[in-house]
């Protein structure tokens, strides 16, 4: 029986069973014309990372409507403005529908996919020949599938030889990975969305959760609604609307965070609010280099070629952690950050109450920071020295920005330094282990880290001899996402190829030399993975305009013509993502990263790793929970191999930002996101309800600094920094309301690029940029 | 603004006439065309949470949209909050998680997205005279008052008798027949289609 055969049987039950139910009153006209052939499946949302389930209704092989999945464990049957309008994000007029090929003049021109293919694979082939693998690349995304991730890892890595593939989740969660990495030895979270419903205290980290994770801070609502003890306190550099629903702001000066954490380790240290048993029984001492001279930030400026800072780390202990925090006295804290000395100590209290249980979010204010994974260890660690971890109520938990930025960036390892199932490329026991799985020779897999995002584009845009040659560019958009941005310009005739796979024309297929059309979201079968390790698979439920087809097809097509077809042994008409996801799966059994059978998945609302006897677990490292844990009580940090099975608590020292205002440039910029769109927009502004409600970029501006600018609300605005400048309308007392001294700018609207004025600082450790700190100029335009 | 309702309202007409093979006292009425229209012009498909039709205001969206409604100087009347009593009412202090503001008519770019049509309920009885089921999910709609009474209620679903408050006494959902469980629909399909 085929999906047609299906459908009208299907159609034709319905209306027997509502006809004879109900003669008189229900029209027939009604039951045949609007109910007969939708069917409803269930799928994860395309957009963010919480990972929300939606049920899609199709009719005549179109999407017609959603909604929110009551049987998700997720959002329990909520969506946000995003998610209710997901189906209008395939329709725009403009989608891709055929490869197309940029010709002499610059236009692009219709070519068919074989001609497509075969030249990609004769420009990757010739790079190689020519240049060596340092000379290919790709540049992927957390929101590939995670087919679409392990195709590309496993063609680069196991068939070309070259690590030079990075995901932009480079730009979004990099720092959060290489926290736990350095702290656990293995990504991810311990806790999971559970705590939203029974902590007690929720400490927001520069996290405006109500535009970012609507779903998720309404959860928090209902818990704070049910149980009025809840408190949530709301740590920011501006007034947005999750500090409308704080109990608690604590406004900061930006880039001080880490002055802070130290504060409260400080007043945890003092008051003894310290977990002893836990700290001798589960913790190590470390520290690393932190000599700001030798660090750097590695801008363009300071570091042209790349940035390869390495932390060495040396151990550490409970005596030296006070030493090293006399430094971080109420007083001195309260100077750095501009945060009372009453509200150090209230977050300390909180922190240091064994009564109440605390969960500490946050996502790209930590994250996109000079010091990120500085900022993401001390946060692992004001929860490791209390003992709130790996307990249900009591995680550091890191939220995530894209849908699959765990699922695929993250667990199928698509950074230039990572395999599957957190083993690494510099390892030679990992690189056997996934030789062996994709039956290599063994010395295949290059042990050379490859580039990390920053430092590939410069090389793309360097153009010597060992720089990129071809770069092949996946469901993102780095020429309107990248810091700094008027230092990748193409010029023509430069010698690069540069392929873009993706739905919309976007500001980085006017770059390309080569456009491909893709199958989005539920026009292919997919699985994303989500922040709470929940792996979500959902079915190809319509055909994909024109010629569209889904990313890890075009992949496995290229690599066949580069005759690397072994790599891909399955049939284009087989199940082939059953077999792909299986042989995926094998890297994660045993490893305490276990992901559910495909069957499984088929047919779950999702389920967390890992996924052992068909159970899921809600937290990691803990007995009771995380069947890895043989003990009966508390916590086992199992795969900190190299610490003897403890987690390593961190010391880490306050940095100031890498560019401060001064007299020239006197205000602080802040870049981010809005409710309405989906990061650079080029989903949600096709969307008439979103692009209506959200139409264009602008600048938030403090009532007062306007004043002394003379700019009413909505006037135009020009803001320059040392590298760029831009006319916005600004917005006064708005949503979001920044201090004195400090704008906002969305990143979203193509048409005024932001990150032409941001600064290509560098977290020293996880090279994720800093988009949240530098300096500019405000002027009536 | 005022050219839309308008076209709708014909296009409308002409499909629930055309497609009803009903009998004549299932025809709709003017008002209950127009109530159609109105609840269309402001959703992307039925089921969609409607967008603001009025600019944003300095008060909190429930100071105005209380669990009756009310009247609003200059503004017209403010429809009920149908989601008071949700289990998800943490959720509903937070309205612009879901309803967003119109503050142009421009669009980026067309759309050829055709979603499912605003629909004018007759809603299914188990017999002639038995009282009418619930045909859509409860969730977001706990407040049954909300859309059944008051002037904000469409005519073709206001209720007869809003004195009598226990509205499930009587009123029962629908199981939603046009759904398939989707591990069923995994199971039962041919996916590759």
């Amino acid at each position: 029986m085929d999906r047609r055969d299906f459908l009208t049987t299907a159609g034709a039950g319905v209306a027997a069973a509502l006809n004879c139910r109900c003669e008189t009153a229900f029209g027939e006209g009604e039951t045949t014309a609007s109910l007969l052939n939708v069917l409803w499946d269930k799928a994860p949302c395309r957009y963010c990372g919480t990972g929300c389930g939606v049920e899609v209704a199709v009719k005549d092989n179109k999407v017609v409507a959603v909604r929110g999945d009551e049987k998700s464990p997720v959002n329990k049957g909520l969506l946000c403005a995003k998610g209710y309008h997901l189906p209008l994000m395939l329709y725009g007029s403009d989608r891709l529908t055929h490869p197309l090929r940029r010709d002499a003049d610059g236009k692009l021109t219709k070519i068919s996919w074989d001609e497509a293919l075969d030249l990609i694979a004769s420009k990757y082939q010739e790079a190689l020949d020519q240049h060596g693998p340092q000379a290919v690349s790709i540049y992927g995304s957390g929101q590939w599938t995670i087919f679409d991730g392990y195709a590309a890892n496993k063609w680069i890595k196991g068939g070309m030889k070259s690590n030079n593939i990075d995901p932009n989740a480079r730009l979004c969660m990099a720092s959060a990975v290489m926290g736990f990495m350095t702290q656990f030895q293995s990504d991810e979270p311990m806790g999971c969305y559970d705590d939203l419903d029974i902590a007690d205290d929720f400490i927001l980290w520069g996290n405006n959760m109500a535009e970012m994770h609507p779903v998720l801070f309404s959860r928090m609502l209902e818990n704070k609604r049910r149980n009025p003890q809840v408190r949530i306190v709301d740590i920011g550099t501006r007034w947005t609307p999750t500090s409308d629903y704080a109990d608690l702001y604590i406004q900061i000066k930006p880039g001080t965070d880490l002055a802070l954490a130290n504060g409260i380790l400080h007043e945890l240290l003092r008051t003894d609010q310290i977990d002893h048993g836990f700290i001798q029984e589960n913790l190590v001492f470390k520290r690393g280099i932190e000599d700001l001279k030798e660090i750097g930030y590695g801008c363009y400026d300071d570091q042209a070629a790349s940035y390869k800072f390495k932390d060495k780390a040396q151990e550490s202990s409970l005596n030296e952690l006070r030493e090293f925090l006399a430094d971080y006295t109420p007083e001195k804290v309260s100077d750095i950050t501009g945060v009372s000395r009453a509200s150090i100590q209230a977050l300390a209290m909180m922190y240091g109450n064994r009564q109440k249980n605390t969960v500490s979010m946050w996502c790209m204010g930590v994250n996109q920071h000079v010091r990120g994974t500085w900022m993401n260890n001390l946060l692992n660690d004001i929860h490791l020295i209390t003992g709130k971890i790996s307990r249900p109520g009591n995680n550091p938990f890191s939220l995530t920005g894209q849908p699959s930025a765990c699922g695929t960036a993250r667990e199928v390892g698509t950074l230039s330094n990572r395999l599957p199932a957190d083993m690494v490329v510099n390892n030679p026991e990992h690189r056997a282990k996934a030789e062996e799985i994709w039956k290599l020779e063994p010395g295949t897999i290059n042990p050379q880290p490859g580039l990390h995002t920053v430092d590939l584009f410069r090389s793309l845009a360097r153009g010597g001899d060992d720089d990129v040659k071809v770069m092949w560019i996946q469901v993102t958009n780095p020429w309107v996402t990248l810091p700094n941005l008027h230092r990748f310009e193409r010029r023509p005739g430069d010698g690069r190829f540069i392929i873009v796979s993706d739905i919309y024309p976007t500001p980085t297929t006017e770059v390309a030399d080569l456009v491909l059309p893709s199958a989005a979201w539920v026009e292919r079968e997919g699985m994303f993975g989500n922040t709470e390790r929940r792996t979500q698979h959902w079915n190809k439920m319509v055909d994909p305009p024109g010629e569209a087809r889904e990313d890890a097809w075009q992949i496995m097509q290229v690599a066949k013509r580069m005759n690397l077809g072994h790599l891909f042994p399955w049939a284009d008409d087989d199940d082939w993502h059953q077999k792909m996801f299986e042989e995926y799966r094998s890297f994660t059994l045993g490893h305490g990263k276990d992901l559910a059978s495909y069957e499984n998945l088929k047919q779950a609302r999702g389920l967390r790793w890992p996924v052992v006897d068909g159970r899921e677990t809600r937290y990691r490292y803990a007995a009771g929970h995380d069947p890895y844990v043989k003990k009966k009580q508390g916590v086992h940090f199992y795969k900190a191999k190299d610490n003897g099975e403890k987690a390593a608590f961190w010391l880490r020292p306050y940095h100031p930002p890498a560019e401060v205002p001064d007299n020239d440039y006197p205000f602080w910029l802040c870049t981010g996101r809005v409710l309405e769109h989906w990061h650079t927009g080029s989903m949600t502004r096709r969307v008439a309800q979103l692009h209506q409600a959200m139409p264009e970029a602008y600048v938030e501006l403090n009532r007062a600094d306007a004043m002394v600018l003379n700019v009413a609300d909505g006037d135009r605005v020009k803001i320059s920094s040392r590298r760029g400048e831009l006319v916005l309308p600004a917005k006064i007392d708005h949503r979001g309301k920044p201090p004195r001294g400090s704008v906002f700018v969305p990143f979203f609207d193509e048409s005024v690029l932001i990150n032409e004025l941001t600064l290509d600082a560098m977290d020293n450790i996880s090279k994720e940029p800093d988009y949240k700190k530098c300096a500019v100029k405000v002027e009536k335009a | 603004m005022n050219r839309q309702p308008h076209f709708l309202t014909a296009a409308l007409c002409v499909f629930v006439l055309a497609a009803s093979g009903c009998s004549r006292s299932d025809l709709p009425t003017p008002s209950e065309i127009t109530a159609t229209a109105v609840r269309s012009a402001r959703r992307a498909y039925d089921g969609a949470p409607p967008v603001v039709p009025h600019p944003p205001q300095k008060a909190a969206c429930i100071t105005c949209h209380t669990q009756t409604g009310q009247q609003v100087p200059n503004m017209g009347f403010a429809a009920a909050n149908p989601h008071q009593g949700s289990r998800h009412a943490g959720a509903t202090q937070n309205c612009r998680q879901c309803h967003v503001f119109k503050t142009t008519e421009a669009s980026f770019v067309a759309s050829a997205f055709e979603g499912i049509p605003q629909r004018i309920s007759k809603a299914p009885r188990a017999f002639p005279g038995a009282p009418p089921m619930i045909p859509h999910p409860e969730l977001m709609r706990e407040n049954c008052t909300a859309c059944h009474s008051g002037p904000s209620a469409r005519p073709d679903i206001r209720c007869t008798h809003t004195e009598r408050t226990n509205c499930r006494q009587c009123h029962l959902f629908q199981q939603p027949t046009e759904t398939f469980p989707s591990p069923d629909l995994a199971q039962s399909r041919n996916l590759r289609g």
